[in-house]
């Protein structure tokens, strides 16, 4: 209980719209999430910062999501499970979330952009971001050289030299993707073998325009106006080198949209919140499903699972409170 | 806001880039008018990106000025956005 004295306690504001259940993000987990606490009846808002489908909408096809043999396209998926939740009630607006806070009465406050929310029960499914490589030169030649989204901005390098950092799905699929416009496409890991699933590293290895530089890191990016060079380092050698290249896309993984919780909840070194198997946090009525989880992972067809448990996570905690949030406020104003 | 206060805004995008919608919503939003300008279809809106030195999108010009990528705090200040 002292983590919840823990939290801040602020004064209940004058003009604060109250819901039984707060979904921060609207990828699969919170979609999911919300599917089920308005199906179950429950007044449920969905907070949005971007758009609906999460990362997933960054991906030209979904080859692993259950009941689409052929693979259906990521923000087609995300258009598909927002109409769903939407039409059990789900209530949502587009905004940043920039507090969660405790209030009096045992309801938790989380401020927006666009006003403030009170709800009983919190269900944090903000996800995860790409993560930049962290190397000198980066800020400066992003959008001039450097890329973090291949489907974007692969057209401006037609018959040019490109290379892909990093070995997972992201990765190779990046990879691929590019193969079409590029000339040629490097892949540089820092480890001897991909992360990538099966399926794609036999595509990449089978690919003519891919070439894979093992063990190696990127040190730093050279370029006068526009990327030029790579600084490449062998991790096992420690032997450097150069390589001239048009663009760099960066696949290093993710890094979870934590940041605004880390006062408040438990989180593990990396920033993913620390939940049991019901995706209960340290804290009672926050629950935590999808990317943003620790071991989550990272698949959508689990952040759905995670939604789901965190719905029912959410609907029992919120039964056993019985503290009469039915009683929403009337000049509620939902904006939408 | 009255419409004629509003900054020039273009918006250069590509045919499959998730973050181009993203920045077109948030401007619909906040309720800005923007010209498009898919640089895939159209071959002076990638000349005057590759002039500007600029390999990706979504880029948003205000009154000139380019902001690459969904930079919300960026555009935010340039517009402004409170």
């Amino acid at each position: 209980m002292e983590r919840l004295a823990a939290a801040r306690i602020t004064a209940r504001r004058q003009k604060v719209t109250r819901y039984e259940v707060i979904i921060i993000g609207g990828g699969p987990a919170g979609l999911t999430a919300g599917l089920y606490t308005s199906r179950a009846g429950l007044r449920s808002l969905l907070i949005e910062r971007g758009m609906f489908g999460g990362q997933m909408a960054n991906a030209t096809l979904v080859e692993n999501y259950p009941g689409f043999p052929e693979g259906i396209a990521g923000p087609e998926l995300g258009l598909l499970m927002h109409q769903q939740a939407v039409r059990y009630g789900l209530e949502e607006i587009t905004t940043e979330v920039t507090g969660l806070t405790l209030t009096q009465g045992q309801l938790y406050g989380v401020s927006t952009a666009e006003g403030d929310f009170e709800a009983a029960a919190i269900i944090i499914a903000a996800g995860s971001e790409y993560r930049k490589l962290g190397v000198s030169g980066e800020e400066t030649f992003s959008g001039r050289g450097i890329s973090y989204c291949a489907t974007c901005d692969g057209f401006f390098f037609r018959d040019q030299e490109v290379a892909v950092v990093g070995g997972g799905d992201t990765a190779i699929t990046d990879a691929l993707e590019l193969s079409r416009h590029a000339s040629k496409v490097y892949v540089i890991h820092r480890r001897d073998q991909l992360r990538a699933g099966k399926a794609l590293q036999e595509q990449a290895f089978a690919h003519p325009k891919l070439e894979f530089i093992w063990d190696t890191v990127v040190d730093e990016l050279l370029g006068n106006k526009v990327l030029e060079e790579l600084k490449l380092r062998n991790v096992k050698t420690g032997q450097q080198s150069t390589l001239k290249v048009d663009g760099l896309f960066v696949a290093v993984g993710l890094m979870p949209n934590s940041h605004i919780f880390f006062d408040i909840l438990d989180l593990d070194d990396a920033g993913y919140i620390i939940t049991d198997e019901m995706m209960a946090t340290s804290l009672p009525g926050i629950f935590a499903a999808g990317d943003i989880r620790r071991n989550s992972p990272r698949q959508i067809a689990a952040a759905v699972g995670d939604g789901v448990t965190a719905a029912m996570s959410g609907f029992k905690y919120i039964q056993e409170q019985g503290n009469g949030i039915r009683t929403a406020n009337p000049q509620a104003d939902g904006k939408s | 806001m009255p419409v004629s206060s509003q900054p020039r805004i273009i918006i250069f995008t590509s045919s499959s880039c998730p973050w181009c919608n993203r920045v077109k919503q948030y401007l619909r939003e906040k309720r800005f008018r923007f010209r498009e300008v898919n640089v895939e279809r159209d071959a002076d809106g990638a000349r005057e990106l590759r002039r500007r030195n600029i390999k990706g999108v979504p880029v948003v010009l205000i009154n000139n000025k380019p902001i690459i990528g969904f930079d919300k705090a960026k555009i935010d200040k340039l517009l402004p956005i409170r």
